[in-house]
């Protein structure tokens, strides 16, 4: 069966005129090779310029494009439309944020989180010294799924606990956090673990998983919450922990 | 602190933030921010979230199979009072329908055990060398401990006991 449209319902918000957001739909035309994202843009182009969303490089890398299609968090870019048939395709914005308008989410909380758990190396060093801090490749493999993260936030929009906990952390700073930890170059990991362990922190997640089931770069942050819980646990309670 | 309160202008800043703040030459054509920062719609959870995904779902199951252990576990509280009354005087529970909490129980228990086991190799880092012992092998060997401690206890009731 061919299809020659499909229909896309689109939440729209604009906070000086509705109350609450909407569901508007638009009917696009469906091509086999298209993703979310490219039927947005041919209803910004072609039906409704007034549409709000954020993209920038269609190819999954930049993480901007994050929103719930059909109610499941995806990268509008990787989300295709065949997979959706016959629609209607419902876009909506990442839950767990608030909405700014249409498509668009309020991210400041997550920036500031990200903030907080440094995630750059840190070195003890004052001044950048000659020459190059090497790594071996299982030196490097040891973060390497930590540091595939690009900030989609789409963990945050399936992370249950954080419309309940608002100021959790959440899985992705957690992530990048463990990232450096496990980086042989960085020299702040009790810095890191004490952060970590603190409030509003890894003892926040209750272990659903699902922040690993819909990162589109393969990152585990369920891994890195849990791994994180494990060895503060063993530092607590064995001699070797340093408490 | 929590993370987002960070956000207070009184805190000190980062240096990285501080750089990254300084004024340029695009921001300052940019108009300076004014007035009360834009409405955003806030979104709250729905009571019925666990039934949205598959894995939430699982979640939802995976916990309250600690609803049943902890029923069990009562009962098996109830009975250790009833040795209090002496030998001529413990009667332990027993009948088909006592049998038939255990079995529900001992089901919810051991799904509880698998799911938590078969993830002992995530949560479970443990160097070897400079690499980590595989997280299959950490599971394997939990779920071997595991069989080799129930042997050894269900051993003890049964030879125990007679």
């Amino acid at each position: 069966m061919t299809h020659e449209t499909i229909t896309l319902s689109v939440t729209r918000f604009d906070p000086g005129q509705d109350s609450r957001p909407r569901l508007q739909g638009y009917e696009v035309p469906y091509r086999d090779d298209w993703v979310v994202l490219d039927a947005l843009n041919w209803i910004k182009s072609h039906l409704d310029g007034s549409v709000n969303y954020r993209w920038s490089c269609r190819m999954g890398i930049c993480g901007s494009c994050g929103m719930n299609v059909n109610g499941q968090p995806k990268l509008g870019c990787s989300a295709f439309l065949r997979d959706y048939l016959p629609g209607p395709v419902v876009v909506e914005p990442m839950a767990n944020f608030p909405i700014v308008r249409d498509l668009v989410v309020d991210i400041s909380s997550f920036l500031d989180k990200l903030r907080w758990v440094k995630p750059w190396i840190i070195r003890d060093e004052t001044a950048v010294g000659p020459g190059e801090h090497r790594q071996t490749p299982a030196q490097i493999d040891q973060y390497r799924q930590f540091s595939m993260c690009i900030n989609c936030m789409l963990c945050y929009s399936a992370c249950p606990v954080i419309p309940i906990e608002p100021e959790f952390v959440g899985p992705a700073a957690i992530a990048l956090a463990r990232r450096y930890q496990l980086d042989s170059r960085d020299r702040a990991g009790q810095e890191r673990l004490g952060t970590l362990t603190g409030s509003d922190a890894i003892w926040d997640c209750s272990f659903v998983g699902e922040c690993s089931a819909v990162c589109p770069k393969g990152v585990d942050p369920a891994k890195a919450i849990q791994q994180t819980k494990f060895e503060s646990t063993l530092g607590m309670m064995m001699p070797w922990g340093g408490r | 602190m929590s993370p987002t309160s960070s956000r207070d202008a009184s805190q000190p800043r980062l240096d990285g933030e501080a750089r990254a703040t300084a004024p340029d030459r695009v921001s300052a054509q940019m108009p300076a921010r004014t007035g009360e920062p834009a409405i955003a719609y806030p979104v709250k959870q729905p009571f019925t979230w666990w039934t949205r995904r598959r894995g939430y779902l699982l979640y939802m199951l995976r916990e309250f199979t600690a609803v049943g252990i902890a029923a069990w576990m009562l009962l098996f509280l109830v009975q250790l009072a009833r040795i209090r009354q002496g030998a001529a005087g413990y009667q332990p529970l027993g009948g088909p329908l006592f049998v038939a909490i255990s079995v529900v129980c001992l089901a919810l228990a051991l799904w509880h055990s698998y799911t938590f086991l078969s993830l002992a190799g995530l949560f479970m880092r443990i160097p070897l060398g400079d690499r980590t012992v595989p997280a299959r092998l950490i599971a394997r060997a939990m779920f071997g401990a595991l069989a080799v401690v129930t042997v050894a206890i269900a051993g003890m009731l049964i030879w125990g006991g007679a």
